[in-house]
C-alpha cells in the first residue's frame, strides 16, 4: 500500500471540507472495499478522511418512513427491528451480502459507493476503462477517483471483459466501454423500495432518488454514480409501504453464501388475496446499476399471482437484454429467477 | 500384535495450542531484526522482460535490496541458468526449458517472480514492490489445454502412459456401450495459511528455517543441495502447517531464493506470499480432460473399459499423476486399457492436490459407472456389486484387505438409499428436485520407511519423537494413541514432539501414508521398550524372574502377571533398581518383502442427497455419508474429521471450485478467495462418517491404512450422480455451477 | 483512557495529528507533509529514522485489556499491527482481502476482518484477539467456545481456528446461533479449507445450548 495521509473528522462539514481540499482525497468509512482496492493498487490515495466517527449512524422513524444514517453498519441495519418489521426486503438483501464480519464493518453509504468486482478492474495489468479511463484527471473528491497517480500508470485502457471472462457481467444497459455490474445486494432492495439519498456537499444539501444515484457506464465508466465532487452521503430515506408480508430477496450464486450474485432479484408485493395490488421488482448482477423492472411491475399490478403472469412479467423484464458470451446464461437465469422470487414472495411456490 | 479392539476417540493432543492461538506457524516465529520479502510477479505468461526499472523501489524508504535476474545472488547447487545472461556451464539442451527463479529475463508463466524486494517492514516492502516496473516483449502464451489436447506427450516412465489388459477395443462390441468426456478445471489447494518461509543464517554455513512444508527432512535436503552445505547444518522447523493438501510436498524456488538473499543481506528474512500468488507459485490440480469408453453385457457385467486422460503441465517440468490408475483395478473387467498424456503449456507447474490424480480419475470412472448403470436400468450399487472383485485384476494378487461390500451396505442404509428412485427426476419436495448419488474411492495404502524415537522416563512419562509434520490430520494424536496401545502409559503422560529436523527422520506428510509409516516406527520403538521392561523384570534377580513375556501385562506403569494380578512391579521401581533414568529407543521401520504379495488399498464410499432448483439450477448437498474402509482406525475422532474434511473439499470440487484463465492474457481472473469458491459453512451439511474399522492384517502392526485421500476421492462423482438422479441431466465438466444445471433444465 | 490524554488527537483539525506529533521532533518540522517527502528524505541520504517519523502517527487503543500507546504508519492494518509489531500472532493472515475470516478479531465487541481495518480507525477502541478471549496459556481456563472446539474437534490444521472461534463467540452474542442452518449462514465468512465445518457447527450449538456466558 502506498503511504498516505490520514485525517479524522467528527462533523460532516469538516469531512466535506477535508475531501475538497486536495486531489486524491477519499472518504474512508468501513473500508471493506477501499482498503481492498488500495492493497491492489487500483486506488492510490494521497489522503484518507476517516468518517467513521461522524454522527451519522442512527436509524430512526420519520414522518414518511425510516431514515438510515450513512455510517450505520450493514449489520446494524439488517438486524434493526424496524427494518426487519417494515422493510424485510432490505434486511434480507443485506444479509445476503458479504459475511457477518464485513457487514459489521461496511456502512450504508460505503455499500452504495462500492466498486464493481470485475476481474479486469481489479487487475491493473489488464485493460479496464473504469480503472484507467482514457482521460485521466478529475477534481479532488470527485467520483473519478481512480485516476492515475502522479503519472504512475494505473494499467491499460479498454474493456477486458468484452470478449473475455464475462460470466458475472451485465446483460442490461452496458456500453462498449464497460459491461461491469454493480455488486451490491443492499442497493437492489433500496431501489426497489423507492429510497431517497440525502447528500451534503460544498454547494449544499440535495436529495437523489435512489434510481438516479447509480448510473450506466456509457462513455464514462469511471463514474459509478451521480455524486458531485466533495459530496458526502448523509442518509437514506425509505418511504412507508405495505410490502412487509410479501418480500423476498433471491440471490443466485456459485456457492451458498459469501459470493457475489450471478443474478439476484428483490421482490416486494402488496397482496390482496391472490391479487397483486402493488409490486416492486429489481435485479442485481445484471447491470452497472441496481436494475429496476418497471415494465414487469406495471404488468403485474392488479393481476392475480399466477405462474403464467410471472412468466409474462419476466419476459417483459428481459426486453433489451443482451449477452456477451459467457454470461448468455443470464438471459435465461434472470427470467427464471424473477419467476422463482415471485413465487416465493407470493407464497405460491 | 494387532490390537483387536477399537480405539476410543480422544481429543487432539495439540488442541489447546490451536484454540488459544498458541500454535506457531512459520510466519509466527519472531527473530530479531527480521526483514520482509515481497515477490513481484510477471504480468505476462510468455516472453521476455524488455526492461526492468527498480530504481524507485530501491530508493523507497526502508528498502534493503531489490533482487532481479540481474543481481540475484548465486545458488551454488543449481545448474546454470538457461537462456539468460549468466556465464558458467552450458545450458541444458534447448528442447527442454528450465525454470530457475530470477535467473533469466525469460518468462515461462504468468506470475513468475521478476523481482524480490526486501525492506525493513512489511508495509514498506509491499509498497516498494509496487514501484518495480517492467516492460515485456510478449509472445503468444499457450495456456488453454482444450486447444492443445492433441499435443499430449507420453510421460517418461515404465509404461509410457499406456496400460492394457485383454483387448483394447473390447468395449466396442459390447451390447451396451458408453462414451463420455469429462473435464476437471484447474483447482488450487488454497490452504488457509499463505505460503512462505522464514530464513535465518545463524552462521556462515548454518541455517535455521521455519518453513511451510509437508516434510522438514525434504526441505532440509533441498536446501543442502541448493547451498552445498551439510544437511546437519540446516535446521528446519515446521511443527504446525496451516494446511497443505499437497502444495507443501516440494521446496519451491522462491523459498530457495529467499534463503540466498538472506545470506546476501545478512538478516533474517520472512516471505509470506499473497493469496493471488498462491495460484501461480505453489502448484495446482491440473486441468484434465478424460474420455471413458465402457461396454457391458445386458446382465451388467463389464466387458471393457478404455480410459484416456490428458492433463496440463508446465513447459519446464513434466508433472504426472495417477489419474487413470483406479480404472485398472477397481472392477472385475477382463479388458481394460488406459492412456495418460501430458501437454506442456505456458503455465506454472502443477502439484498433487488432495486425492491427487485419483480424485480426477474417480470422477470420470464413477460418473461413467453411474451412466452405465442407468443405461442398464440397474441400481448403481447393484451394478458395482456385479463387477466386484476380491482380487486385484491389475496385478493378479489379493488385496491386503477389502471390505467394500460392507461399506456399500452401511453407507446405503445411512443415507436412506431405499428412498432413491432409479428413474431420474422423479422425486420432488415443493419446487425442488431431490436426488441421491454414490461413488467409490480408492487410494494406495503405503508402507514407507520412517524412524521414531521413544523415551520412557522413570517417572512414567513417555516422549515420542519424529521429524514428521502434522499438516492437520492429527498425526500427533494418532502417534499418541499408538504409543498408548503398546505401553499403556496414560494418555496425559505421553508427549509427542514432531515437525523438526532435530528429531528422527520421517517421510514427507502426504499420500495418506504417515500413520502407517511413522506409526509403525513408534510401534516398534514402544515394543522394544516393552521388551526391555519385560527382560528387566524376568531376568535373574528380577522381580518376576522366570516368567515368559506372554504372561505379562503392562498398564498404567505396572508390569504384572496376567493371571496373578498381585504379582507385579512398578515400571519406575524396575527402572530405578536397574539405575535407569530413561529407556530410549530409536527404531527405523519399513515393511517386509511379504508386502509385495498383496495389493494394498484404502477404499471409501460416498453417498449424497442433493436438492436442485429447476429454475435457478442451484444445487445443494443436503446429506452426506462417507464410509471409510481403511483398516484399523487409530484415532477415531481425528479420522472422522479427515472424512468430513474430504466431504467439504469434495463439495467444493463438485460444485464450486474452478480457477479461470483468460487465455488472451494467460492470466487468472479469479485468483482470490472471493471469486475462487472454496466451500463455505453454508455449503456443507451435517455429515455422517462410518468407519469399517477392521484391521488390515498385512500392512503394518497397527493394521491401519491411510484415509486423507479417500476422504475426497470419488466424492465429486457422487454429487454429479445425485444431480443426474435428481434431474436426469448429466454434467460432465466440473464444477456443477447453477448456470450449467439451469441451462440443461430450461 | 482519560479525556485529557485524548486532546490533540486531531479531531476536526485536518493535519493536526501529524503536526502535533511532528512538533516533538524539531528536526522534522521543516518538511511538508506529503508522502513523497519520505522518499526524498532517503534520496537525500538523510537518516532512515527521519523517514520513519514522517510517516508515523500516534494511536491509542486497548488490546486484550491492555491500554496501548503506539506510533504507526496510517497504512498499517490492524492485522499487521497485531502480528508484526505487537507479536500477537494468534490472529492469522489468510487472504489479506476480507475473503476468508482467518483474521477475525473483535473491535468494541463486534467481529471484524482485521486485514481490512486500518489500525488508525480503531483509535480509542477495545480490541480482543484470540489471546485475550480467556486466560489461555498452557494451563489457564479456556473460554467455553475453545473447550467446545476441542471436544467437537472443530479444527484440523488449526490455522483458521482463532478466526473461527472469535467469529463463533460473536455469532452467539449477536443472537445468530439459534439453529445449525443459521450458524452455517452466519459463519460463512470463516473459511476452513480442512473442512471442519460440521464439527464447528456442533461446537457452536453445544455452547449455545449449554447456556454458558460467552
Amino acid at each position: 500500500m502506498n503511504p498516505f495521509q490520514f485525517t479524522r473528522v467528527t462533523t460532516p462539514k469538516a469531512a466535506i471540507s477535508a475531501v475538497t481540499k486536495e486531489k486524491g482525497t477519499y472518504f474512508l468509512a468501513g473500508g471493506t472495499n477501499l482498503i481492498d482496492l488500495m492493497k491492489r493498487e487500483v486506488v492510490i490515495p494521497e489522503r484518507l478522511v476517516d468518517i467513521n466517527k461522524l454522527p451519522l449512524a442512527t436509524i430512526e422513524k420519520t414522518v414518511t418512513g425510516l431514515r438510515i444514517g450513512a455510517t450505520a453498519k450493514n449489520s446494524a441495519v439488517a438486524d434493526n427491528e424496524l427494518v426487519k418489521k417494515y422493510f424485510p426486503l432490505l434486511s434480507q438483501a443485506l444479509n445476503a451480502g458479504a459475511s457477518a464480519q464485513l457487514r459489521n464493518m461496511a456502512t450504508v453509504g460505503g455499500n452504495m459507493m462500492q466498486r464493481t468486482r470485475c476481474a479486469y478492474f481489479y487487475d491493473n495489468s489488464m485493460p479496464c476503462n473504469k480503472r484507467s479511463p482514457v482521460q485521466t484527471g478529475g477534481a479532488a473528491g470527485s467520483t473519478e477517483r481512480f485516476r492515475a497517480d502522479k503519472g504512475q500508470a494505473n494499467g491499460p485502457t479498454g474493456c477486458g471483459a468484452i470478449g473475455g471472462f464475462n460470466r458475472m457481467h451485465a446483460i442490461f444497459g452496458a456500453s462498449e466501454k464497460c459491461i461491469a455490474v454493480h455488486p451490491s445486494d443492499m442497493c437492489i432492495a433500496l431501489v426497489a423500495l423507492d429510497a431517497t439519498v440525502n447528500v451534503s456537499g460544498p454547494k449544499g444539501d440535495r436529495k437523489i432518488p435512489f434510481g438516479e444515484f447509480h448510473r450506466l457506464p456509457g462513455d464514462k465508466p469511471q463514474q459509478d454514480n451521480t455524486l458531485q465532487p466533495g459530496e458526502l452521503i448523509m442518509s437514506v430515506d425509505l418511504p412507508t409501504n405495505r410490502f412487509s408480508d410479501n418480500s423476498h430477496y433471491l440471490k443466485v450464486r456459485d456457492r451458498a453464501s459469501y459470493a457475489f450474485a450471478l443474478v439476484s432479484v428483490g421482490v416486494a408485493l402488496d397482496m390482496k388475496g391472490n391479487t397483486i395490488r402493488d409490486v416492486r421488482l429489481a435485479m442485481g448482477g445484471v447491470a452497472h446499476k441496481p436494475w429496476r423492472l418497471t415494465k414487469a411491475e406495471d404488468f403485474l399490478r392488479g393481476k392475480p399471482a399466477t405462474e403464467a403472469n410471472f412468466k409474462q412479467a419476466a419476459a417483459l423484464a428481459m426486453q433489451g437484454a443482451k449477452g456477451y458470451g459467457e454470461n448468455d446464461f443470464k438471459l435465461t437465469l434472470a427470467p427464471n429467477s424473477i419467476i422463482d422470487a415471485l413465487k416465493t414472495a407470493t407464497k405460491t411456490a | 500384535m494387532t490390537k483387536d479392539t477399537k480405539n476410543p476417540p480422544i481429543d487432539r493432543v495439540d488442541g489447546r495450542l490451536k484454540v488459544t492461538g498458541g500454535a506457531n506457524y512459520f510466519a509466527d516465529f519472531e527473530i530479531p531484526n527480521t526483514a520482509y520479502c515481497v515477490i513481484v510477479g510477471s504480468k505476462i505468461a510468455k516472453g521476455t522482460i524488455a526492461s526492468l526499472d527498480t530504481k524507485k523501489a530501491q530508493n523507497a524508504p526502508g528498502v534493503l535490496g531489490v533482487f532481479t535476474h540481474q543481481n540475484m545472488p548465486p545458488i551454488p547447487g543449481w545448474d546454470a541458468p538457461v537462456g539468460g545472461e549468466a556465464d558458467g556451464p552450458a545450458p541444458k539442451p534447448k528442447t527442454e526449458e528450465t525454470y530457475r527463479i530470477l535467473s533469466s529475463s525469460k518468462i515461462l508463466f504468468d506470475g513468475q517472480p521478476i523481482a524480490i524486494v526486501v525492506a525493513d517492514t512489511y508495509e514498506r516492502a509491499t509498497y516498494a514492490a509496487s514501484l518495480v516496473k517492467a516492460t515485456y516483449s510478449k509472445q503468444t502464451a499457450r495456456t488453454d489445454l482444450q486447444k492443445h489436447v492433441a499435443e499430449g506427450i507420453a510421460p517418461k516412465g515404465a509404461d509410457g502412459g499406456n496400460y492394457l489388459r485383454g483387448k483394447p477395443d473390447a468395449y466396442q462390441a459390447a451390447p451396451v456401450t458408453l462414451e463420455a468426456n469429462y473435464t476437471i478445471p484447474i483447482e488450487v489447494h488454497n490452504p488457509m495459511e499463505l505460503h512462505g518461509i522464514l530464513a535465518h543464517w545463524t552462521g556462515p554455513n548454518t541455517l535455521m528455517i521455519y518453513a511451510k512444508t509437508q516434510g522438514v527432512n525434504a526441505t532440509q535436503q533441498a536446501m543442502a543441495e541448493a547451498f552445498k552445505i551439510a544437511p546437519k547444518n540446516i535446521h528446519v522447523h515446521a511443527e504446525f502447517m496451516g494446511g497443505g493438501f499437497g502444495m507443501g510436498l516440494r521446496t519451491w524456488p522462491q523459498e530457495t531464493a529467499v534463503v540466498a538473499i538472506a545470506r546476501k543481506i545478512g538478516r533474517p528474512l520472512k516471505l509470506v506470499v499473497n493469496r493471488s500468488q498462491m495460484f501461480t507459485l505453489v502448484g495446482h490440480r491440473p486441468y484434465t480432460v478424460q474420455t471413458i469408453n465402457m461396454g457391458a453385457d445386458q446382465d451388467g457385467k463389464l466387458i471393457g473399459i478404455a480410459h484416456a486422460a490428458t492433463a496440463e503441465t508446465a513447459s519446464y517440468e513434466d508433472f504426472t499423476e495417477a489419474t487413470v490408475n483406479m480404472t485398472k483395478f477397481m472392477y472385475a473387467c477382463p479388458n481394460v486399457s488406459t492412456r495418460y498424456r501430458i501437454v506442456r503449456l505456458d503455465r506454472s507447474v502443477p502439484i498433487w492436490m488432495r486425492g491427487p490424480g485419483e480424485a480426477t480419475g474417480a470422477f470420470a470412472l464413477e460418473s461413467a459407472m453411474d451412466e452405465m448403470a442407468h443405461k442398464l436400468k440397474l441400481d448403481p450399487i447393484e451394478f458395482r456389486l456385479r463387477n466386484y472383485t476380491e482380487t486385484d485384476p491389475e496385478h493378479n494378487r489379493p488385496y491386503s484387505s477389502k471390505n467394500l461390500k460392507e461399506a456399500y451396505q452401511r453407507g446405503a442404509e445411512a443415507i436412506g438409499w431405499s428412498k432413491r428412485k432409479n428413474e431420474p427426476g422423479s422425486t420432488r419436495e415443493g419446487d425442488w428436485l431431490i436426488g441421491y448419488g454414490m461413488s467409490t474411492g480408492t487410494f494406495n495404502a503405503f508402507r514407507w520407511e520412517a524412524s521414531a524415537r521413544v523415551l520412557l522416563k522413570a517417572d512414567g512419562s513417555l516422549t515420542v519423537q519424529s521429524a514428521v509434520t502434522d499438516i492437520g490430520p492429527g498425526t500427533g494424536t494418532a502417534l499418541t494413541m499408538i504409543a498408548h496401545n503398546v505401553l499403556n502409559v496414560p494418555l496425559n503422560r505421553i508427549k509427542v514432539e514432531y515437525g523438526d529436523t532435530s528429531l528422527p527422520k520421517a517421510p514427507t506428510q502426504g499420500g495418506s501414508a504417515i500413520v502407517s509409516a511413522v506409526g509403525s516406527a513408534v510401534f516398534d520403538a514402544c515394543t522394544s521398550i516393552k521388551q526391555a521392561l519385560i527382560e528387566l523384570a524376568t531376568k535373574n534377580g528380577g522381580p518376576l524372574v522366570g516368567r515368559q513375556a506372554d504372561e505379562l501385562t503392562l498398564a498404567d506403569g505396572i508390569l504384572s502377571i496376567l493371571t496373578e494380578p498381585k504379582k507385579k512391579v512398578a515400571v519406575s521401581d524396575l527402572m530405578q533398581a536397574n539405575n535407569l533414568a530413561v529407556i530410549d529407543r530409536t527404531k527405523e521401520s519399513k515393511g517386509g518383502p511379504q508386502l509385495q504379495n498383496y495389493s494394498m488399498y484404502s477404499f471409501s464410499v460416498h453417498f449424497v442427497q442433493v436438492r436442485v432448483n429447476p429454475l435457478t439450477g442451484v444445487v445443494r448437498v443436503t446429506k452426506a455419508v462417507s464410509v471409510a474402509d481403511s483398516g484399523r482406525i487409530v484415532s477415531p475422532k481425528t479420522a472422522a474429521s479427515q472424512m468430513i474434511g474430504g466431504v467439504a473439499g469434495g463439495i467444493g470440487m463438485a460444485l464450486t471450485e474452478e480457477a479461470v484463465i483468460d487465455h488472451r492474457f494467460g492470466r487468472f481472473v479469479n485468483n482470490n478467495l472471493a471469486d475462487y469458491h472454496v466451500a463455505v459453512h453454508a455449503d456443507v451439511p451435517a455429515i455422517e462418517t462410518i468407519m469399517i474399522d477392521k484391521p488390515d492384517p498385512i500392512i503394518n502392526p497397527m493394521g491401519a491404512k491411510g484415509m486423507g485421500e479417500i476422504a475426497l476421492i470419488g466424492f465429486a462423482g457422487a454429487v454429479a450422480n445425485a444431480v443426474f438422479n435428481a434431474t436426469g441431466q448429466r454434467i460432465r465438466d466440473l464444477p456443477i455451477t447453477p448456470d450449467k444445471v439451469m441451462q440443461k433444465l430450461t | 483512557m482519560a479525556d485529557n490524554e485524548r486532546k490533540g488527537n486531531g479531531f476536526d483539525n485536518d493535519n493536526s495529528p501529524r503536526r502535533i506529533f511532528l512538533k516533538k521532533s524539531s528536526a522534522l518540522a521543516a518538511w511538508a507533509l506529503t508522502p513523497t517527502v519520505a522518499m526524498t528524505v532517503v534520496d537525500n541520504g538523510l537518516h532512515e529514522k527521519v523517514a520513519l517519523a514522517v510517516e508515523q502517527m500516534p494511536l491509542w487503543l486497548t488490546i486484550n485489556g491492555k491500554a496501548q500507546q503506539l506510533s504507526i504508519e496510517p497504512r498499517v492494518t490492524l492485522l499487521d499491527l497485531l502480528r508484526e509489531q505487537l507479536h500477537l500472532t494468534g490472529t492469522k493472515k489468510g487472504c489479506d482481502h476480507g475473503q476468508c475470516g482467518a483474521c477475525t478479531v473483535h473491535v468494541d465487541g463486534q467481529r471484524v476482518n482485521s486485514c481490512l481495518t486500518l489500525a488508525m480507525t480503531t483509535e480509542g477502541c477495545t480490541v480482543t484477539t484470540i489471546e485475550g478471549l480467556a486466560d489461555g496459556g498452557p494451563t489457564g481456563t479456556l473460554h467455553p467456545m475453545q473447550e467446545a472446539f476441542i471436544k467437537q474437534d472443530g479444527f484440523q490444521c488449526g490455522y483458521c481456528t482463532p478466526g473461527q472461534i472469535m467469529s463463533a463467540v460473536a455469532c452467539i452474542r449477536e443472537g445468530h446461533a439459534n439453529t445449525p442452518e443459521e450458524v452455517r449462514e452466519y459463519m460463512s465468512g470463516n473459511i476452513c479449507r480442512c473442512g471442519a465445518y460440521a464439527n464447528i457447527v456442533d461446537a457452536i450449538m453445544d455452547v449455545k445450548k449449554g447456556g454458558a456466558k460467552v
